[in-house]
């Protein structure tokens, strides 16, 4: 069926028109929407909304029904080829979905795509460093990590403390760089050694967002000068952070080896804290 | 597709297993993942992982879970034998270890050395600085770090392991964890040291680090004596551990204090 137009040549050597109506069947399925949708692709405008297929895009305007096959074709055999199961965690209204039908991120204006991890980022930080009802359980909060918070907050880290380097500025953003990312990774592994149960990626997460209070620590050291002021700034900070990662680096371990995993921790915001008061 | 099979797959035996590196269990992933929304609790007793494990000797080596043996320490456990470490007279280190060699120990220990003599380092440069001219201000040497780093890892890794295999070759038993161990609590005594030789005294300073090193020396020689067994052909290898300990002692002076 699909190799009879000969203008596009469909990424699975397979019948891509089958595995749509397949895979999309499954979803709907999952769904229990109504039988609309198991219709053929050729009538887009009956499927139902809103971005409930990630293979025709709602922006472009649904192609008359008549001559749809051959754009359906070249439409579907692009998106035909990434395999289904939708990233969880992409958005929180998936998450509440469970196997919900697949937003459609593929092809949404990118400000959108900024927008939904921006609002990500900013839902995880306040569940993590901001006091709330949520943090006693670590399993609730955090529970939609990502890792771009932490990329931010490691880079803009790094950043100020280039800047207010006198010399040497690139050798200390990479050490600050490389000790906070290796950091958090082998703090992770220290956990997982000392057999407690944390997630990786999801400890990884936490470990950069637990830094935020050191940038704002960072940043207003980078506008005074003072030492003694620079001390009680990232006391004051060092001191936030440490109670943002208590609960969960505590909870993942058995209580016997709390501090075993907590000592390392407060080793590593120690010495970022240092370095802020240190460079100059 | 069944779904409910999805969720209830079995991830335990994927406790403790970094994912990026596991093979088979790439479809599981996606169950791990939705086990993140349990996030700590526990995932059930890893019964079938060392079935695996045992299985396949290869894959032991990035799953963690071959590790844990050697992290299998409480926090009580960590500070006696760092306290042990501290007096270098009696030669029953290894005993102490037993069955139980941590590895815990050598990195943690390490990572601070090298943070300590980085901080301390440049303090100390500032203060006996400051000492003989009035008008240097203070500046961060980030050099400090990385020179720490190297040395302190380079030395606490690549000793233990020369020894190792140097013993082997000899003939008499050796066991590279507890070798491990052992050198990586013998660096404890320079974490104190490091804060005290901010004192800008430089014959204070001296005379802090020749105790330090030999306490720690003596630690290591004595400690390595009643393991090996006082045998004559490896008094060489006793006199070099003394002076590779000592060795290190006046390089952390000379470089981080001079």
């Amino acid at each position: 069926m699909s190799n009879s137009h000969n203008d596009t040549i469909p990424l699975h050597p397979s019948n891509s028109q089958s595995d749509i109506d397949e895979i999309r069947s499954l979803i709907d399925d999952s769904v229990h929407s109504g039988p609309a949708v198991v219709l053929p692709a050729r009538h887009p405008a009956t499927t139902p909304p809103p971005s409930s297929s990630p293979f025709i895009s709602s922006n472009i305007p649904p192609p008359p029904p008549v001559s749809s096959s051959s754009s359906l074709q070249k439409l579907q055999s692009v998106p035909a080829a990434p395999p289904p199961p939708p990233p969880v965690g992409n958005s929180s209204s998936i998450v509440a979905n469970g196997f919900g039908p697949p937003p459609n991120t593929l092809t949404e204006p990118v400000l959108d795509t900024v927008k939904r991890d921006l609002w990500r980022i900013v839902s995880n930080l306040k569940l993590v460093v901001f006091p709330n009802p949520f943090r006693e359980d670590p399993g609730k909060a955090l529970r939609d990590w990502d890792l771009w918070g932490p990329f931010f907050f490691i880079v803009f880290l790094g950043v100020a403390l280039s800047w207010s380097a006198s010399v040497k500025k690139s050798q200390v953003f990479a050490v600050a760089f490389a000790l906070l990312a290796a950091g958090a990774v082998i703090l992770t592994l220290n956990v997982l050694l000392l057999g407690g149960h944390i997630i990786f990626f999801q400890s990884l997460s936490l470990l950069g967002y637990c830094l935020f209070p050191l940038d704002v620590g960072a940043l207003i050291c980078m506008l005074k000068d003072n030492v003694v002021a620079k001390v009680i700034i990232v006391c004051l900070a060092l001191a936030w952070s440490s109670w943002a990662a208590y609960p969960f680096m505590s909870s993942a371990v058995n209580p016997n080896r709390k501090a075993l995993a907590l000592y390392p921790v407060l080793l590593m915001y120690l010495s970022v804290g240092f370095l802020i008061i240190a460079i100059d | 597709m069944d779904e409910s099979s999805y969720w209830n797959r079995p991830t335990s035996h994927l406790l403790g297993s970094v994912p990026a590196v596991v093979n088979e269990e790439s479809e599981a992933s996606y169950g791990r993942r939705g086990g993140g929304g349990r996030g700590y609790q526990t995932l059930g007793p890893p019964t079938e992982g060392f079935d695996q494990q045992s299985q396949n000797n290869w894959k032991g080596v990035f799953s963690i879970s071959s590790y844990t043996q050697y992290f299998d320490v409480d926090t009580d456990v960590v500070v006696n034998r760092l306290i042990s470490s501290f007096y270098p007279a009696g030669g029953d280190f290894f005993n102490k270890i037993g069955a139980n060699p941590d590895l815990y120990g050598l990195i943690w220990i390490t990572t601070t050395l090298v943070f300590m003599l980085a901080a301390f380092g440049n303090c100390a440069t500032y203060l006996i600085q400051k000492r003989t001219d009035r008008t240097t201000s203070w500046s961060f040497d980030v050099g400090y770090v990385n020179a720490a780093a190297c040395g302190i890892y380079g030395y606490s890794l690549v000793v233990p392991v020369a020894f190792y295999f140097l013993l082997r070759y000899l003939g008499s038993n050796a066991s590279l964890v507890r070798f491990l161990c052992m050198w990586g609590y013998s660096l404890s005594i320079f974490i104190p040291t490091a804060f005290l030789l901010l004192i800008p005294v430089e014959i204070l300073r001296w005379i802090i680090i020749l105790i330090a090193g030999t306490a720690s020396s003596c630690f290591v020689t004595l400690n390595l004596t009643s393991y090996i067994g006082g045998s004559n052909d490896l008094r060489m290898m006793m006199i070099a551990a003394f002076l590779l300990q000592m060795a290190l002692a006046i390089f952390i002076k000379a470089w981080f204090f001079p």
